[in-house]
């Protein structure tokens, strides 16, 4: 054998899970210029050795594809792991002050407070004037900006609504809410859904953030998402900078995942500047090797905790929305069809948030209009955090070819689910994220974090909710949620390996092991077939090779 | 509207056609003629030279009163304050008064856009009506424009009126090989010859749909006639769709099978439906199908039976992506009370209309018909 045509790394004497039905597993694998070249067992991939072949030997360990994170925010992520506060949602108001004032002591003067994240369950007792004047006495005069565990709504400091221009009688901005005492009517601090665009606006025109600091975050979340084994994303808000700066990593040979970017079709109430046609002309100008814009985001409506989320039964009546209400979608099924012609027109693939099972149903409506005019098509769209979906629409995701975007983490009990407990009643609330039924009705579902709405982007923890339906960290107990819906280990595995690059389209590229794939694998410090469920979520990613390079390694 | 108000609205010809196809001599014919006595024409006054849709942006507008003459710009917005100047001007006694308008396009313009004006733009349907897109099509050099040039296609697909000029310079095969492929083009339009502009005038003014007025029989005679025209089996869509010669290269050919070949892909076809259909519903479909199809849809036209109001049909006609506002009509013009509609499509199949009203407009798919051929 000629060196030219030889192997460039063989990883031998492993169990390596392929993901491939035809042959899931193997022993070895050869990889040459990025890309899988032999799969099979020791004997088979010793044919393409040469003389500098580098070998690793797997000692036996297990071996898979890399994991694909179908929905991410690259930049928040980054961002609020380097710069900023970060607390557990299960801080009560006395525990979020206190770690308020830990952080505003040691800030420089004038400088922001930003912090996340508190859970939506805590919003009765953060939405009071009494609990802002706590955090204002623990903020030393800072501006403080603190963001809750849906990323959608923000509970800000006296300071911080003195400097957004915020009193008492500003008017509530469309599909926003501006927090008040319900008793005295003085304010709160609490910034809902279009509000937190204002507390983020004031945030952003202050400079806290430089574009070194983007970029930094940005590199610093994908060292993140390596260090679990993540080789492919899908940014799921990609504003200008945000795809400015992957493509300037890529250009620089250092972006270590593929990237996804779903570019807003309107300008989001928590990120600003370009969105819709104004960016989707720019996007050639981001597209590099690793670097694909080639999806849209819509945000059909908000998160079930804030009522924000459109449902077709109603929420729990309470004294400001009444006994009927249902919350409210934020783009009409006109409006949507429209938007999804236009994308399919362009080659670019939607990404359609619905919380509610209301929103799924309007979502599904408009995908069934578009294939009835524009027939077959290539592309798929996804429906995001597809959690509460009717029986009916349960079917239709397999028949009308939308990909359902999971986000695991946020769904086996937690405290959004204790959100949605109040916001619903326990009953209906408990009837959340039906995988099983989606298989068994053919949907292609994908796994995402969701990051830094979970605070971090830990995909094990995911998998192991997905199999047991169970919080994997034990603060719930034996809570389990709809054990029915439990899903395989093999097809989870799928679903955040194979699935997710499918709905990233790039399943020609990578999602599994197989000859002429990039060789974007994984190695862990234990065989997830040869353990209990309940120890998924502790695995431990050894080594993660993207394109046959080690991008991260546990020392 | 009510009769009244329409009397007043000044109805507007579009003559379009390919550089060189004789729209400046047609219509300087018909300034002459009696018919269209107090007409203000609007046209390009850089001519056919190739380059003037590239200059429209320095088109400056000027009214240059001849006989009954004016110049001005073709593009689109330009045209609407034109239009609308031209009202206010007329109202102010600045100009004479004016009853019908001839905006004559550039050669290279694609008509759909100033349709769209005509017919979206509140204050022109206020003052305006559309009556009617007139194509010339030059005998001797119009088949091979039609296999070179999409605009041209779409000229001639978009018409109501064809109108052939030079038609004493053609030989007579060829100029029934450039009226085959004009009747596969678009099969709803009359085609008249002409030979030095000499075509009758009165045939040139109420070409359109809309000029037809409600209780008129001729609006049932032009379904009737679009309906039997697309049903020759000569171009049925599913002909065109499923025999394509690949290797033609002949710039004069005229093979109607050949349309595809040819990079026009224009469909036309007739749909009948044969049980009320419920008008929010079957509205809706339009919706649908001018967001996502509009592009497609060259022209629409239809006359709509509603459970609503069964005694009153509703005209509707669509170019692209626009639709006019749809118009009841008194009563039925005939005995037959069936929904006709009559499509001009790139590429737009029958069963693709068919499925999707099926399926978006809560149609029967046992009471869609083809039209007897």
């Amino acid at each position: 054998m000629e060196t030219s045509t030889s192997a460039d790394l063989i990883l031998r004497n492993g169990r390596i899970y392929t993901v491939d039905r035809a042959r899931p597993w193997a022993a070895a694998v050869a990889i040459r210029n990025g890309s899988f070249v032999a799969v099979g067992d020791d004997a088979a991939v010793e044919a393409c050795r040469g003389p500098s072949t580098q070998v690793v030997d797997l000692k036996g360990r297990m071996a898979m594809p890399g994991i694909v994170d179908i929905h991410t925010h690259m930049l928040m992520g980054g961002q609020a792991e380097m710069f900023d506060l970060n607390f557990s949602s299960a801080l009560n108001v006395d525990q979020i002050c206190a770690a308020v004032r830990g952080w505003a002591e040691k800030a420089a003067p004038g400088a922001w407070v930003v912090g996340a994240q508190w859970g939506t369950d805590k919003l009765p007792a953060l939405n009071t004037a009494a609990a802002l004047v706590k955090l204002d006495a623990a903020s030393f005069g800072h501006p403080v900006l603190l963001r809750d565990d849906s990323y959608h709504n923000r509970w800000c400091n006296s300071e911080a609504l003195r400097r957004c221009g915020v009193t008492k009688d500003t008017p509530n901005p469309a599909k926003g809410e501006i927090g008040l005492d319900p008793e005295s009517g003085e304010l709160t601090g609490m910034m809902i859904e279009a509000a937190a665009g204002i507390a983020e606006r004031a945030l952003g025109e202050s400079g806290h953030y430089t574009p070194e600091m983007d970029q930094a975050a940005i590199a610093r979340s994908i060292d993140t998402l390596n260090s679990y084994g993540v080789t492919a994303f899908l940014e799921a808000a990609s504003m200008k900078p945000i795809m400015a700066a992957l493509k300037g990593l890529d250009d620089r040979g250092v972006l270590t995942a593929w990237a996804g970017c779903s570019m807003p079709a309107v300008e989001p109430a928590f990120m600003f500047g370009a969105a819709g046609d104004e960016l989707f002309v720019l996007r050639e100008q981001f597209r590099g090797r690793h670097v694909k814009p080639d999806f849209v985001k819509f945000f059909l409506d908000g998160v079930p905790g804030f009522k924000t989320a459109a449902f077709h039964e109603p929420y729990t009546p309470d004294p400001i929305r009444g006994c009927c209400f249902r919350g409210a979608t934020m783009m009409t099924v006109p409006d949507l069809i429209r938007w999804l012609g236009k994308c399919e027109k362009l080659g670019l693939s939607v990404k359609i948030h619905c919380a509610g099972d209301a929103a799924v149903t309007q979502a599904l409506d408009a995908v069934e209009v578009v294939r009835g005019f524009n027939g077959p098509t290539n592309l798929t769209h996804q429906i995001a955090h597809a959690s509460y979906i009717t029986p009916d629409d349960v079917k239709r995701f397999g028949e009308l070819d939308v990909i359902a975007d999971l986000s695991p983490i946020i769904w086996y009990p937690t405290f959004f689910l204790e959100g949605h407990k109040v916001a619903m009643g326990k009953e209906r609330a408990e009837r959340f994220w039906p995988n099983r039924d989606l298989l068994e009705a053919g949907a292609l579902m994908s796994g995402g974090s969701d990051w830094p709405v979970i605070p971090n982007p830990d995909p094990w923890t995911g998998i192991e909710g997905m199999v047991t339906r169970r919080n994997p960290s034990g603060d719930f107990g034996d809570a389990v949620l709809w054990p029915e819906q439990a899903l395989d280990l093999e097809s989870t595995l799928e679903i955040y390996t194979i699935n997710g690059a499918r709905a990233l389209r790039l399943g020609d590229v990578t999602g599994s092991i197989e000859v002429g794939k990039s060789a974007d694998m994984i190695v862990l410090d234990r065989n997830l077939f040869e353990m209990p469920a309940h120890k998924i979520a502790d695995t431990k990613v050894l080594t993660t090779y993207f394109e046959g390079r080690p991008v991260h390694e546990r020392g | 509207m009510s009769a009244a108000d329409g009397d007043l609205l000044r109805p507007v010809t579009v003559l379009t056609g390919f550089l060189g196809s004789g729209k400046t001599t047609t219509l300087a014919r018909l300034l002459k003629a009696p018919e269209f006595a107090g007409t203000v024409a609007i046209i390009n006054e850089f001519g056919e030279i190739g380059l003037d849709h590239l200059l429209i942006e320095t088109c400056e507008e000027r009214f240059a009163l001849l006989d009954n003459g004016c110049i001005c710009c073709t593009v689109r917005d330009d045209l609407v304050e034109t239009l609308l100047r031209l009202v206010a001007r007329a109202d102010a006694g600045d100009l004479p008064s004016f009853r019908r308008v001839v905006i004559e396009t550039t050669g290279l313009a694609d008509p759909a856009p100033i349709l769209h004006a005509l017919m979206a733009e509140p204050r022109l349907t206020d003052a305006y009506s559309i009556d009617g897109v007139l194509t010339t099509v030059d005998a001797v050099n119009g088949l091979a424009t039609l296999n070179a040039y999409k605009e041209a296609v779409k000229q001639a697909a978009i018409a109501d009126r064809l109108l052939v000029t030079k038609a004493d310079l053609a030989a007579a095969d060829e100029l029934e090989r450039l009226f085959l492929r004009l009747s596969v083009l678009n099969p709803t339009a009359t085609v008249i010859r002409s030979r030095e502009g000499d075509a009758p005038a009165a045939a040139l003014i109420g070409v359109g749909l809309e000029a037809r007025r409600g209780g008129s029989t001729e609006i049932v005679d032009w379904f009737e006639r679009a309906a039997r025209a697309t049903e020759l089996p000569r171009f049925r869509a599913e002909g065109l769709d499923t025999v394509r010669d690949t290797t033609c290269g002949d710039p004069r050919c005229a093979n109607p099978r050949h349309g595809l070949r040819h990079g026009e892909d224009i469909s036309t076809f007739s749909i009948i439906i044969d049980h009320p259909v419920e008008w929010g519903a079957f509205r809706r479909w339009l919706e649908y199908l001018a967001m996502l199809k509009g592009e497609d849809l060259l022209r629409f036209k239809g006359l709509i039976h509603i459970a609503e109001r069964p005694d009153t049909p509703i005209v509707v006609h669509g170019v692209q992506h626009v639709f006019h506002p749809p118009r009841e009509l008194a009563a039925w013009p005939s005995a037959d009370r069936r929904t006709r509609l009559v499509f001009i499509t790139r590429g737009i199949s029958r069963s693709l209309i068919e499925n999707t009203l099926s399926k978006f407009a809560a149609i029967d798919v046992a009471r869609i018909h083809r039209p007897a051929a």
